[in-house]
C-alpha cells in the first residue's frame, strides 16, 4: 500500500525528532590509551545542567555563557534544565554522573541553601563540588508600591517597629534566596515582618496589587516596575549601587550591615581531574569576559565578577558559613 | 496609535519576520501534535535562536511556537486519543469520539476553526482593552485564584459520565498524586522515598500520555489476538473526508465560541491559571449547551479549543502590560525580550509602541498561517488513520517511551508512565473515567499552593476565602456545580408531586 508507505516514513521522521529532542550528548569515544588526558578534552559535547526554569534569568543567562565557552572549547555545550527541590535535582543529578567534566553545572547560591534546607543527602554539601569558575553576583531589593506613605528606608522602619508583625513583605518562598534576604534585613533593621511566600513574580502583582506592604526580590524583578513609576525602591541589598537604579542607596550606605549577594558559576563534581577543571576554567573565563557577554550580563541587571576555580573554592566555604549561620538564626538550618 | 500601526505594520512584513513566524507556527505545531513533545519543549529549543535575531523575528518565532503549539495539541488529541498538551486534554473528550466514528476530519476542521477564532478573539481583547484587564487581573490573589480553580475542578461532576461517585474518585485519587514531591510552601519532601526524581512530583506529561495511550494500545492488541483479521484493517474503514465547519454549524456555535474565547482570554491574563483549567471550563459551558456532548459533538471539540487559543492572547496581557508572565510560555518569552533589552511592563507601550503593534500585528499572521498550514495539513494528518491499527499502536509505544523521556530528560518519568499507562487501563476496565484524574492532577499543585499561600496572609482563618467577594462567588458556584445532580431530581419529584 502507498499510503502506508508514506506513513511509515512520517512516522520515522516523527520519532526521529521526538529521538534527537530525547538526546542531547553524542556517545562516548574513548580516547586512545596512549595520549594524556589534557590534551584531548574535550572529546564530545559537555552537558551544563540548568537549575531554573526555562526562559528565566538563570537559564538565558548560563546559555549565552556556555556559548561563549563552547566557541573556545570546539565542542557543543548543551544546556538541559533540570529544575527541582530548589536546585537539588540538577545537584544530585551532575553528581550522579562521572567526574570527567562533561557533566557541568551552573551553581549558585542554591547549592548552600537547598543543603541546609536538608534537601540533599547529608555528605553532598557545597564541598561536594569543585569551583570551575565563578562568574557573576546580583543584587536585590526592598520595593513598596509608588504610592506607599514611606518615602524612605527610614520611615519605612519607623513604620515597621511601630508595627511589629504587621508589615506583609513578599518574598520567594521558605527558605529561598529573597526570604533568607529579608530575614537579614529584619535581622539587622531590628524589625519583624510577617513574611508572604510568592515567588518572584507572584511577588511583583501582590505588591501592584496592594496586597502586601513590600517585596524584597531580586533587583532585576523590580527595576522595570521602578522605571514604570509603580514601584519605589527603598534600598539595594549589596555591595554597591546599581546602575540602573544609580539613585537607591544600598543598605550598608544607610548604616545596616547586610551584605547578602546571589552568586553563580560553574562547577563540577570534586573528583574531576585538575587538568579538565583547568581547561574548563580558562573557556568560561573567557566567555564571561568577553564583552558580548557583559554586553548581554548588563540587560539582566547582573554583575559580572568573573574569579579562577580555585578562589571559587574558597569563596564557596565561606559564603556556606555564612548562609548557616543566618538560616540557624532564623530556624531554617535542618543539617 | 494609527501612527503606530502603520509602522508596526512595516516591522512585522518584514520577510525575516515572516520567515521566523512560519517556522515557529510549524514548530509548535509539529511539536505539539506528538504526544510527549509539547510547544513548551519547542520554546526552550528556540531560546538560543533568538540570541542572534532582531526583537521583532525573535519574538515572532516564540508567539508562532505558543499559538501554533495551543492549536496542535488539538490533532494527537482527535486523531489518537491522546492530548498533545494538557491544554487540549478536554479536547480528546468529544475529538476522539467523532474520529472513531470517521468524523476525524470534520473534528479537526472544527479544532482549527475554534483554534483561529479563540486566537483572534483574544488579540482584539488584548489590543483594545490589556490595561483595564491588566489591572482586574491583579486584584486575583491566592484566594481568589484557589476559588476559580476550585469552581474548575467541579467540573468533574460532567466529566464523570454515568458515575459520579467514580469520577470523584478518579478526581481524588489525581488531587492525592500532586501531594508527591517538594509542598509548595515550605520545601518539605513528600512520598519521595528518598528519591531525588521523585522531588518534582509526578508530572503532568507522563501520566497524561500512559493513560490515554495505554489503555488503546492494549485493546488493540487483545482484539488483534483474538481476530487475526483485525491487525491488517486500517483503523477506520470509512472515508475520512477533512471538512470545516459549514456556515450554519458556524452560526449555531457562534455564541458559544464567543463564550469560550472570553474564558480563555480571561484565564490567560490572571497570572498562575491558564490554558488546561480555561478548556475544562469552556468544554464545561459546551456540555450545558449540547446534551450531545460527550458522544462526539463539534461544540465539545469547539469549546476546549476556542478557550485554549484565547489564553495566548490573554497570557500577553500581564506580560506586556505589566512584565510579568503567566505561565511557562511567556516567561519564556519574557527571556526574549529581556535578551533585546525591552522590558515589558508599563513603558513598553509608551517606548516601543511601533514594536507592540508589530507584535499585534505578527499575531494575526501567525493565526492566518495556523488556518491555512491547518486546513491543507488536515488532508495529510487523517491519513495516519489509514495506517494497520497494531503497526499505528507499536509506534505509538515507542513514542510513549521516548516522549515522556524526553520532557526532562528523566527516566524516573517513563516509570512513571508505565504505571500511569496500567492504571489508566484498570480503571477504563472498570468503569472509572480518566479525565477527571488528569483534571485534578493538573489542577491539584495550584490548588493547594493557593491554598496555603492564602492561609499565610490570614494567619490561618479561613475566613479569607469568604471575605473576597471574588472568592466567594467562585466557591458558591462551585458548590452548586457540585450539588445540581443531587437537588435535581429532588426539585424534579417535588414539581411533579405539586402538580398531583
Amino acid at each position: 500500500m502507498k499510503t502506508s508507505k508514506i506513513m511509515v516514513i512520517v512516522l520515522t521522521v516523527l520519532l526521529a525528532i521526538t529521538m534527537l529532542a530525547g538526546c542531547s550528548s553524542t556517545p562516548a569515544e574513548k580516547p586512545p590509551a596512549d595520549q594524556p588526558v589534557e590534551t584531548t578534552f574535550p572529546e564530545k559535547s559537555i552537558d551544563l545542567t540548568i537549575l531554573f526554569g526555562a526562559g528565566g534569568a538563570a537559564d538565558v543567562i548560563g546559555r549565552k555563557l556556555a556559548d561563549g565557552a563552547a566557541e573556545k572549547l570546539g565542542k557543543p555545550i548543551v544546556a538541559n534544565v533540570r529544575t527541582g527541590g530548589g536546585g537539588a535535582v540538577g545537584y544530585q543529578y551532575v553528581l550522579g554522573q562521572d567526574p570527567d567534566g562533561y557533566n557541568i553545572v551552573w551553581n549558585s547560591t542554591s547549592i548552600c541553601v537547598t543543603y541546609h534546607q536538608g534537601n540533599m543527602p547529608a555528605d553532598q554539601d557545597f564541598s561536594a563540588f569543585r569551583g570551575v569558575a565563578k562568574i557573576s553576583e546580583e543584587a536585590s531589593a526592598i520595593a513598596v508600591k509608588a504610592d506607599a506613605p514611606w518615602k524612605n528606608l527610614e520611615e519605612f522602619v519607623a513604620y515597621a517597629k511601630a508595627n511589629p508583625g504587621k508589615v506583609t513583605v513578599a518574598n520567594s518562598g521558605v527558605g529561598s534566596f529573597n526570604h533568607l534576604t529579608a530575614a537579614a534585613i529584619e535581622d539587622a533593621l531590628g524589625v519583624q515582618f510577617k513574611h508572604i511566600p510568592l515567588d518572584s513574580k507572584e511577588s511583583v502583582t501582590a505588591l501592584l496589587g496592594g496586597r502586601v506592604d513590600a517585596m524584597v526580590n531580586m533587583a532585576f524583578d523590580a527595576i522595570p516596575q521602578v522605571e514604570a513609576g509603580e514601584m519605589r525602591a527603598l534600598a539595594i541589598v549589596g555591595t554597591q549601587r546599581i546602575d540602573a537604579m544609580p539613585d537607591v542607596p544600598t543598605m550598608k550606605e544607610q548604616g545596616y550591615d547586610v551584605d547578602l549577594l546571589m552568586w553563580r558559576g560553574i562547577a563540577v563534581p570534586k573528583d574531576t581531574p585538575d587538568e579538565v577543571v583547568l581547561k574548563l576554567q580558562d573557556a568560561f573565563l573567557e566567555s564571561a569576559n568577553s564583552d558580548e557577554f557583559k554586553e548581554f550580563a548588563k540587560k539582566y541587571s547582573l554583575t559580572v565578577a568573573p574569579t579562577t576555580g580555585a578562589e571559587f573554592d574558597a569563596y564557596m566555604a565561606e559564603q556556606d558559613k555564612m548562609i548557616a549561620d543566618l538560616m540557624e538564626k532564623i530556624g531554617l538550618k535542618k543539617q | 496609535m494609527l501612527e503606530y500601526l502603520s509602522q508596526g505594520l512595516g516591522i512585522a512584513l518584514q520577510w525575516e519576520n515572516i520567515l521566523f513566524m512560519f517556522i515557529g507556527t510549524i514548530l509548535g505545531l509539529v511539536f505539539a501534535s506528538i504526544p510527549g513533545l509539547t510547544f513548551s519543549t519547542a520554546l526552550i529549543l528556540m531560546i538560543p535562536v533568538t540570541f542572534g535575531l532582531d526583537p521583532v523575528p525573535a519574538i515572532s518565532v516564540l508567539l508562532g511556537v505558543f499559538a501554533g503549539g495551543m492549536s496542535g495539541g488539538s490533532i494527537s488529541a482527535i486523531l489518537l486519543g491522546i492530548p498533545g498538551t494538557p491544554s487540549a486534554a478536554a479536547t480528546v473528550i468529544d475529538g476522539y469520539e467523532m474520529a472513531k466514528r470517521g468524523q476525524a476530519g470534520r473534528a479537526l476542521g472544527m479544532a482549527v476553526y475554534a483554534s483561529v477564532f479563540g486566537g483572534i478573539f483574544s488579540l482584539l481583547v488584548l489590543m483594545l482593552v490589556a490595561p483595564q484587564l491588566a489591572k482586574v487581573a491583579l486584584k486575583f490573589g491566592p484566594a481568589e485564584i484557589f476559588a476559580l480553580v476550585i469552581f474548575g475542578l467541579s467540573t468533574i461532576v460532567s466529566l464523570s459520565g454515568t458515575s459520579l461517585n467514580k469520577g470523584l474518585l478518579a478526581g481524588l485519587f489525581g488531587l492525592l498524586l500532586t501531594t508527591v514531591g517538594l509542598d509548595p510552601v515550605m520545601g518539605l519532601q513528600r512520598y519521595t522515598f528518598g528519591q531525588s526524581w521523585l522531588m518534582i512530583g509526578i508530572g503532568i506529561m507522563p501520566v497524561m500520555i500512559g493513560m490515554f495511550a495505554f489503555p488503546e494500545i492494549i485493546e488493540t492488541f487483545q482484539r488483534a489476538k483474538n481476530n487475526k483479521g483485525v491487525s491488517k484493517e486500517p483503523t477506520d474503514k470509512q472515508v475520512v473526508k477533512a471538512s470545516f465547519p459549514t456556515l450554519k454549524e458556524m452560526k449555531s456555535t457562534f455564541l458559544l465560541m464567543l463564550k469560550s474565547s472570553a474564558i480563555g482570554t480571561g484565564l490567560g491574563a490572571i497570572p498562575g491559571t491558564g490554558g488546561p483549567i480555561a478548556s475544562f471550563l469552556a468544554y464545561d459551558q459546551a456540555r450545558r449547551q449540547n446534551p450531545r456532548c460527550g458522544k462526539g459533538a463539534i461544540e465539545g471539540v469547539g469549546a476546549p479549543e476556542a478557550a485554549n487559543n484565547g489564553v495566548t492572547g490573554g497570557a500577553m496581557i500581564p506580560l506586556l502590560t505589566l512584565g510579568i508572565p503567566g505561565d511557562s510560555a511567556t516567561a519564556i518569552m519574557l527571556g526574549a525580550f529581556l535578551i533585546h533589552g525591552l522590558a515589558p511592563g508599563p513603558l513598553l507601550f509608551q517606548n516601543y509602541g511601533d514594536l507592540v503593534y508589530a507584535i499585534f500585528i505578527s499575531i494575526l499572521i501567525i493565526y492566518v498561517m495556523v488556518l491555512v498550514i491547518q486546513f491543507f495539513g488536515i488532508r495529510l494528518f487523517v491519513k495516519v488513520l489509514d495506517f494497520p491499527k497494531v503497526n499505528l499502536m507499536i509506534a505509538i509505544l515507542a513514542m510513549t517511551v521516548v516522549g515522556s523521556f524526553a520532557i526532562n530528560l528523566n527516566f524516573g518519568d517513563v516509570i512513571i508512565m508505565f504505571f500511569a499507562g496500567l492504571l489508566g487501563y484498570l480503571m477504563k476496565r472498570y468503569g472509572f473515567p480518566i479525565t477527571p484524574l488528569i483534571l485534578a492532577l493538573v489542577l491539584g499543585y495550584t490548588i493547594e499552593d493557593n491554598f496555603r499561600k492564602a492561609l499565610v496572609y490570614s494567619d490561618g482563618s479561613l475566613a479569607i476565602f469568604v471575605q473576597s467577594p471574588v472568592s466567594l462567588v467562585f466557591l458558591i458556584l462551585a458548590l452548586i456545580m457540585l450539588l445540581a445532580p443531587l437537588i435535581k431530581p429532588l426539585l424534579e419529584k417535588r414539581a411533579k408531586a405539586d402538580k398531583a
